[in-house]
């Protein structure tokens, strides 16, 4: 096995943190996006990059409430998206041992 | 980004991380999530610890030489209902600090069991203020059930509140606690403060020990081991 075994879309820095962080939350808790941002110390236009390439991948979703100012935009991993991160961390599992 | 589009998306470019680095950063990400989270960090427990003997030390020093007992004064007892306070608002700001940004199910669970937990609280007091109005014994055996009997009652509900989310590291917490206050029940109504703020003392600074050895533990985690 090699690393290119690795789901590609997935096995990116910023992508990695930002999937792994949303797989700390139980099922149907969401995070919003300026406290993801802040625990990732990312860039509001990078992570805005990353996060729209997981959620065309259907990795996460997306929802937005409110408007103007005062309107929030909150992410979580989907089922699809936290398989997508097993199976990546199992994959990485099995290339560390050697299988 | 279009040229070299991998399966899911990603581009050769990107995908250079090696597979030992890609675990670490997987590890290091999700113990640092976790912990950002998690609003039971040490420092509430030892916040806890401090409040626990510092507010039954005080009672204790106030009624030790009571012969009889007759009760803790006003004034101990506002210092002691004060640190309870405190370690309400210390519980708060650290919830309100690791669940900024969080919404869910898991937020409206935690709302749930407070109110739950306030009204269990409630009940207890009216409960034992009407067994004190309508009985006819010491002062000694109203103040310990009335403490005592408190901090089994809310051990008790929280341990199941715990085995029902299989929180086994909180649900043995409480153990200690009903057994302490039990302990404190048979070293009677001057006596009782003291076991219960040591008690709950060396209990709270040993959880919180616990705490940031496993906060440490979780920097070295690895996927190996499971992340």
């Amino acid at each position: 096995m090699t690393a290119e075994a690795l789901d590609p879309l997935i096995h990116v820095p910023a992508r990695l943190q930002i999937m792994a962080a949303l797989a700390t939350l139980p099922e149907g808790d969401q995070l919003s996006f300026k406290r993801l941002q802040d625990m990732l110390e990312l860039t509001p236009g990078n992570l805005i990059t990353h996060l729209r390439k997981l959620e065309e991948a259907g990795y996460l979703a997306t929802n937005k409430t409110g408007s103007g100012p005062a309107s929030r935009t909150s992410v979580a991993l989907t089922y699809d998206g936290r398989h997508a991160l097993d199976i990546y961390a199992t994959t990485l599992r099995g290339l560390l041992n050697g299988v | 980004m279009t040229a070299n589009v991998g399966p899911s998306g990603g581009t050769p470019e990107e995908a250079r991380m090696e597979p030992r680095e890609a675990a670490r950063l997987l590890a290091q990400t999700q113990a640092d999530a976790r912990r950002s989270l998690d609003f039971r960090a040490p420092w509430v427990s030892l916040v806890a610890a401090v409040v626990a003997l510092a507010g039954f030390g005080i009672v204790w020093l106030n009624v030790r030489d009571q012969h009889p007992f007759t009760g803790p004064s006003l004034a101990s007892l506002a210092v002691f209902y004060g640190l309870i306070a405190l370690r309400i608002a210390t519980v708060i700001y650290a919830y309100a600090h690791a669940r900024t940004g969080v919404s869910g199910r898991s937020v409206n669970v935690q709302r749930d069991e407070a109110i739950v937990m306030s009204g269990v609280l409630l009940v207890c007091y009216l409960a034992l203020i009407g067994i004190a109005n309508s009985g006819s014994h010491g002062a000694g055996f109203y103040w310990s059930l009335f403490l005592n009997g408190i901090l089994i009652a809310l051990a008790a509900v929280w341990a199941g509140r715990c085995a029902i989310h299989k929180n086994w590291h909180e649900a043995a917490l409480t153990v200690p606690v009903a057994l302490i206050a039990a302990l404190a029940a048979i070293a009677g109504p001057r006596g009782m403060w003291l076991v219960n703020g040591v008690g709950l003392c060396v209990l709270l600074l040993a959880n919180a020990a616990i705490g940031k050895w496993q906060r440490r533990a979780t920097r070295t985690y690895t996927v190996q081991t499971g992340a």
